[in-house]
């Protein structure tokens, strides 16, 4: 018996520590909302502004410790007003200057990573650059922890209201405006979303690993499934699964938590980039070329009758 | 044609419609009505505002001049009636939905925000399925589908919608023959269940076969009716032999 317990035991021992509960909570709660919200970004093909988002928090967050110090709600609003000033700004550049929209979002962003750098050295209390740049996960703290429960609750709410309408304009915004969707609020409302899962998974990643969290579990799950729905809460259930799984990682193996909660959700998406029973590269390659069997059946049942599109028939 | 069989509103009437890109007007005044139950082609060279005239139907694109009224409706108001099917390039294939899945996104407007699917919007999806000849098909993603069947697909939509009035952009754009057919066929069904469908088109040639009524365009509307008298010659060389006007350096509009 007691070599069952001592691995268990082992294995329950960040438990013991309250600074590891108040991570491993966090950890789960950024992680599901993240891997949530993942789905709309990457089906809006806006990883990549995602990620300049997620650079030009650093400003915001400078100015907000140099104001009010590092209180999770300053730093929350800095970095929220920082990124939504990227955002709009780069439209605003690009709906009236000659550049284009990626342009103007890219060198806005870069430009206020280089302002943050520069601020953070102003700050009220002296601050580490790198908690900032690479998150503190093990320094949550009960202030942080409201921030985690208010951003999830938020975000996971409004993106299951409105998850209809999303849907219709993330397939076709053209077709949806037609049909009377407001697509211009719903854009706006998604990149809000998009700032403030940013901003709350900070504690855990820090900026530079951020867009991790709301990327990878979304892209592993867009390798699996055809659904939308399926995609949602599978790309959820994966951000909080290696969240806190790398997490444990980081702890048994004593490595910073931030690469380790990245790295286990890298191993998720080379696993369905690979063995994925329908897109995978691997899979597809053993599976043969093409449905040999059954296009031969089908070309020898309509001999003699009008010709058959490929693919008319089920293929199951 | 231009007058209602019934004392009552034309499914779609458009009164004196300009729209302009940047002050070059791609629809100059424009006025046309027409009534349910009709399958009508949109020709015309490029450049001479077909794509336009059913964005602006689909309110996509500001009224300089003019209005649309859908039975007799503001556009604002008639927008669960009108389906607009994007061209093939604009849609993403590899999204993740089942033919299902989409004709299912037709029966939001009808279930809400947070609604649960009835009974009967299960039926209106299973039956649009059935009307396009789409059950057999209704697991696949949508990429696993021919030109044709996609083309079905979102008709399906359409139908599930319960729209009225479908607006179709090049729809058959790339399809080859059988795909033709079979997309051919469905617009029929479609008519001949009472609905309007306006259909931009490129090819000419088999158009009184696919067409009961054209409308030509080149900027201006040049002839509308029955798709033989319409596309008469001296219709046609009025429409193509004219450049159309694009602003003071006779750039090449978009179309």
């Amino acid at each position: 018996m007691s070599c069952l317990i001592q691995p268990l035991h082992s294995l329950l021992e960040p438990l013991d520590y309250a600074f590891m509960q108040r991570a491993l909570l966090s950890c789960a709660l950024i992680g599901f909302t993240n891997g949530f919200l993942g789905t709309f970004i990457i089906l809006r093909r806006q990883a990549l502004l995602a990620d300049a988002l997620s650079h030009s928090l650093l400003p915001g967050l400078a100015v907000a410790a140099m104001i009010v110090g590092l209180s999770p709600g300053g730093l929350l609003l800095g970095g929220l007003v920082a990124a939504l000033l990227v955002a709009l700004g780069g439209q605003l550049m690009a709906r009236n200057s000659r550049l284009k929209d990626e342009t103007a979002v890219a060198s806005l962003y870069i430009i206020a990573f280089a302002l943050g750098i520069v601020l953070i050295r102003f700050a009220r209390v002296k601050v580490d650059l790198t908690h900032f740049l690479f998150g503190n996960i093990l320094g949550v703290a009960n202030g942080d922890l409201w921030i985690a429960y208010g951003a999830a609750s938020l975000t996971l709410s409004l993106l299951v209201l409105f998850q209809r309408p999303l849907l219709l304009v993330l397939f076709d915004a053209a077709v949806a405006r037609a049909s009377g969707i407001k697509v211009g609020w719903i854009e706006t409302g998604l990149l809000a979303l998009t700032v403030l899962g940013l901003v709350a998974s900070l504690q855990a990643v820090g900026v530079l690993l951020s867009l991790g969290l709301l990327i990878l579990p979304a892209a592993t799950a867009y390798l699996l499934t055809d659904s939308f729905t399926r995609m949602l809460w599978s790309g959820a259930f994966l951000g909080m699964t290696s969240a806190v799984g790398g997490l444990l990682l980081s702890f048994f193996a004593n490595i910073p938590s931030g690469p380790c909660i990245v790295l286990l959700m890298a191993v998720f998406l080379g696993a369905a980039y690979l063995f994925s029973p329908r897109y995978g590269v691997l899979s597809r390659m053993i599976k043969g070329r093409h449905f040999h069997k059954e296009s031969l059946e089908r070309w020898e049942g309509h001999q003699g009758h009008d010709h058959q599109v490929p693919g008319s028939d089920s293929k199951h | 044609m231009s007058t209602p069989h019934k004392d009552q509103d034309p499914m779609l009437r458009i009164e004196d419609l300009t729209i302009s890109y940047h002050r070059v007007p791609a629809i100059h005044h424009l006025g046309l009505s027409l009534n349910a139950g009709h399958c009508v082609g949109l020709f015309g060279p490029n450049g001479a505002g077909k794509s336009t005239l059913l964005k602006a139907v689909a309110g996509l694109l500001p009224a300089e001049t003019g209005r649309i009224l859908i039975e007799g409706k503001e556009l604002s108001k008639a927008a669960p009636l009108i389906a607009y099917l994007p061209q093939r390039e604009s849609v993403d294939w590899d999204f993740p939905v089942t033919v299902q899945g989409l004709v299912e996104m037709g029966r939001y407007h009808h279930v809400g925000l947070l609604g649960t699917f009835t009974k009967r919007d299960e039926e209106a999806v299973r039956q649009s399925l059935e009307l396009f000849n789409l059950l057999p098909l209704a697991k696949r993603q949508i990429k696993e589908l021919s030109g044709g069947q996609q083309q079905r697909a979102f008709l399906a939509r359409a139908w599930a919608q319960e729209a009225d009035l479908y607006l179709l952009d090049e729809p058959f754009a790339g399809l080859d023959r059988t795909s033709t057919e079979s997309l051919a066929t469905a617009l029929q069904t479609l008519k001949q269940r009472g609905k309007l469908l306006l259909v931009s088109h490129h090819a000419l040639a088999e158009a009184e076969a696919i067409f009961d009524t054209a409308i030509l365009l080149n900027g201006e509307l040049i002839a509308y009716g029955p798709t033989t008298d319409t596309l008469s010659s001296i219709h046609l060389e009025c429409a193509y032999g004219t450049a159309v006007y694009s602003g003071e350096h006779h750039h090449h509009a978009k179309q």
